[in-house]
């Protein structure tokens, strides 16, 4: 009737021992912990990966291109090629070459959030323990 | 000929390709330079810039075709010495600055350019931030003594031009390797603010309204009021303020803004633009410090074909991965912002290249700490790059 309530360690139920199974009992709580240890770092490990990007491979990795806009231009009688600047393939092989990053402008900096959110970036502001 | 070297297609990332080419030994073609254009080949600036690598270099062999559209360039020696180069008013000072920060200390003899030209306008980082967050960055990799100088003789803005920069830096066998991982706290704000041919209030009226945003944080700044008169204002009236935080440990980062070229776009009030800059430069440390914004941004930056923040301002992202890629073969670690798309851009040149990859670590920032977003930790192993060509006293 006991084990109805918590039997975390199903495997070992077939024990008769009633007083074995009372010390189970306590120990159940602190070994919890130990249940799907594998499962729960699967799950670990999928959450930080959807959480940070891995970023070498954003860098690195092969650009995908859509080859498919080759084709479909439109021709005329047959001999000529309307001839357009490219727009979604290959958007950036023309373009300024500039190394000004320009900084998304949707930060509202006359907020008081905002400010404060940079507020230990400077010497003014609170330090670290170990530091001063 | 049989053999192209490495192969690009457009006009896009010319100076990486370029400089990484000359560093590196290998021939470079680029093709279909703005092909599908109406008006179809290299600009002016492009050719002008041409111009300048061959004048630093020696046996550099250079071919494009008759319409523009492909150029077939074979890299020479990084000769170096006394250059003298007017830049094409269609692209500022800096637009050819950043190229020669990146090949200066590789040269046989050291550089001495004196270019002319436009020295700020709103497209390119102009030479007062150059001067004051790139030059400290060199001598992080151990270009320093007196030979490293980046000064503004006369000022010019577009359209007219007319400024004078003199550029001098020391060639060095070997580049340091550096830790770059803890920028500190910002200790003090400098800037400069400028004004030509328009009236010398301009620029105290800049500084007043920066001023008004920048002392909520740090009472610690101070900024230059730099009017320049007759023939060292240039050809064309502007004003612009130009601001670097620097941190505890030698970190410098930067903003700017230039008011619109005379003619074109709005006219923009001083006082709206001490404003701005001021947002555009804790824009700046919100980055370097930030790290949730990062997962965003990166996708964002892929998207524009760029990313920045940590120890190293956006800015010279890309100046300071190069000396880390040709460093000695040992370890170097930069903390950035999150990568501009020029950064990714050249992260893969530098593969093309050198076959040298980083890597890259998102660093998450603590919830409670008020240190702004998400930042990337660079680590690399250098290329062992030897300045061969360097003359021996």
């Amino acid at each position: 009737v006991k084990r109805s309530k918590v039997s975390p360690q199903p495997e070992k139920k077939d024990e008769d021992e009633e007083e074995e199974e009372e010390e189970r009992k306590e120990s159940a709580g602190a070994l919890q912990w130990k249940d799907g240890l594998a499962q729960k770092a699967a799950e670990a490990f999928l959450r930080q990966q959807s959480a940070t990007p891995n970023l070498r491979k954003l860098v690195y990795g092969t650009v995908v291109q859509d080859e498919k806009d080759n084709e479909d231009e439109t021709e005329l009688g047959g001999l000529f090629r309307v001839s357009r600047p490219e727009k979604s393939k290959r958007e950036h092989a023309d373009a300024l070459d500039c190394s000004r990053f320009a900084p998304d402008a949707s930060h509202d900096w006359d907020q008081e959030e905002m400010l404060a959110s940079i507020r230990d970036c400077f010497v003014t502001g609170t330090w670290e323990g170990d530091k001063d | 000929m049989a053999n192209k070297g490495l192969v690009y297609d457009g006009c896009n990332f010319f100076r990486q390709r370029l400089v990484l080419s000359l560093l590196s030994g290998k021939r470079v073609t680029i093709r279909n330079i703005r092909s599908k254009d109406d008006n179809p080949g290299l600009r002016d600036f492009e050719a002008s810039f041409i111009r300048l690598m061959d004048k630093i270099t020696n046996g550099t062999r250079i071919e494009i075709n008759q319409t523009g559209t492909v150029l077939s360039f074979q890299p020479g020696l990084l000769y170096g010495g006394s250059v003298e180069h007017e830049c094409n008013p269609q692209r500022s000072v800096g637009y050819c600055l950043e190229a020669l920060l990146m090949l200066a200390p590789f040269m046989k003899n050291s550089l001495r350019a004196v270019l002319k030209g436009v020295t700020n306008d709103q497209m390119d980082p102009s030479v007062d931030t150059l001067k004051a967050s790139a030059i400290p960055l060199m001598k992080k990799f151990g270009l320093d003594g007196e030979g490293l100088e980046l000064k503004v003789v006369k000022r010019g803005m577009p359209p007219g031009g007319g400024g004078e920069v003199l550029f001098t830096c020391p060639v060095r066998r070997t580049i340091r390797p550096v830790q770059l991982t803890d920028p500190g706290k910002i200790k003090r704000i400098r800037g400069t603010a400028y004004s030509v041919r328009v009236s010398p209030q301009m620029a105290n009226r800049i500084v007043d309204s920066a001023r008004s945003i920048l002392n909520k944080f740090i009472p610690d700044i101070y900024i230059y009021t730099d009017h320049m008169k007759g023939a060292n204002a240039g050809k064309s009236p502007g004003f612009g303020l130009s601001l670097v935080a620097e941190t505890t440990n030698g970190s410098f980062l930067s903003a700017e803004l230039v008011s619109s070229p005379q003619g074109q776009g709005d006219p923009a009030l001083p006082e709206d633009l001490g404003r701005k800059c001021a947002t555009l430069l804790l824009e700046e440390i919100y980055r370097y410090t930030s790290v949730t914004r990062w997962t965003v941004s990166i996708e964002d930056a892929l998207s524009k074909l760029g990313c920045d923040g940590g120890f190293v301002d956006s800015t010279n992202q890309s100046l300071s991965l190069l000396y880390m890629t040709l460093g000695q073969q040992d370890v170097s670690k930069a903390l950035l912002g999150p990568l501009s798309p020029y950064t990714i851009a050249f992260l893969r040149h530098v593969r093309d290249f050198f076959q040298i990859m980083f890597k890259m670590e998102a660093q998450k920032h603590e919830e409670e700490s008020q240190k702004g977003g998400d930042k990337v930790l660079m680590t690399c192993v250098g290329a062992g790059y030897t300045n061969i060509s360097k003359t021996l006293k």
